[in-house]
């Protein structure tokens, strides 16, 4: 898994590339976790590489979630491919986590 | 059979064994991705919950195809799991972790496990072809 940080319109994009599992979503966590504790208002990740997750990197992106949902910040995924975006609706956090089809429907 | 260190670096392994088995049933690509995700959680549950992080641990896996199954056994050394405790946590209960045994039992049609297994864990997965 790679990750990658860019600037869109003023806004943090988080782009991830490969496999989220439990070997890589510890990264990431600690990646996405800079920008919540600094409590950014809208975090954006970009989904269209990410080639699997599984519950770990679900969990990694819930615990973000509840985070900035403390202090109001906002957290959006696009992008999703259709293998993982059946994932998130299977768990039924596709009602929970606000999900765009690209970035500017994401913005 | 495929034997690999309890390290979560080995799973991508499992999973590629796991597709290409599945490819070689003749699974549709929907399919192959709700086993491929089961099996690689089964594992996870044991690095996690059974292993407690320890990677020096062995996980085993055999997989059986038949005329009318596909098969995958997964046998750890670890603590006995009582099979009651893994329900899962309730889909509306939004929060870290729990999703794992959903994912199992979603791509499989049976899931047990071998009580007769006197030292470790065996969980046995069937998925029927006859869906496909």
């Amino acid at each position: 898994m790679d990750i990658e940080v860019t600037d869109y319109k003023g806004v943090k994009v988080i782009t991830v590339k490969g496999d989220i599992d439990m070997y890589s979503s510890p990264a990431l966590r600690e990646e996405l976790i800079v920008y919540s504790s600094k409590k950014v208002s809208v975090l954006l990740v970009d989904f269209n590489k990410v080639t699997y997750i599984d519950s770990s990197g679900i969990a990694t992106f819930v615990e973000v979630l509840k985070h900035m949902k403390t202090y109001g910040g906002r957290l959006c995924l696009f992008g999703l491919p259709g293998g993982v975006k059946e994932i998130f609706s299977f768990s039924k956090l596709d009602k929970v986590f606000e999900i765009c089809v690209d970035i500017e429907d994401a913005v | 059979m495929i034997s690999v260190p309890s390290a979560p670096k080995y799973l991508c392994l499992i999973r590629d064994v796991t597709v290409r088995l599945g490819v070689s049933v003749g699974f549709g690509e929907p399919v192959i991705n709700t086993l491929k995700l089961a099996i690689d959680e089964a594992c996870t549950n044991i690095i996690k919950h059974t292993y407690k992080g320890d990677t020096g641990k062995k996980i085993r896996i055999q997989y059986k195809i038949t005329k009318k199954a596909f098969e995958a056994v997964i046998e750890d050394s670890g603590k006995k799991v009582n099979p009651e405790l893994l329900q899962g946590r309730d889909l509306d209960d939004v929060r870290p972790g729990g999703l794992g045994i959903h994912f199992i039992k979603r791509a499989f049609d049976v899931v047990s496990y071998d009580e007769t297994k006197k030292k470790g864990n065996r969980l046995k997965l069937i998925k029927y072809l006859k869906e496909e």
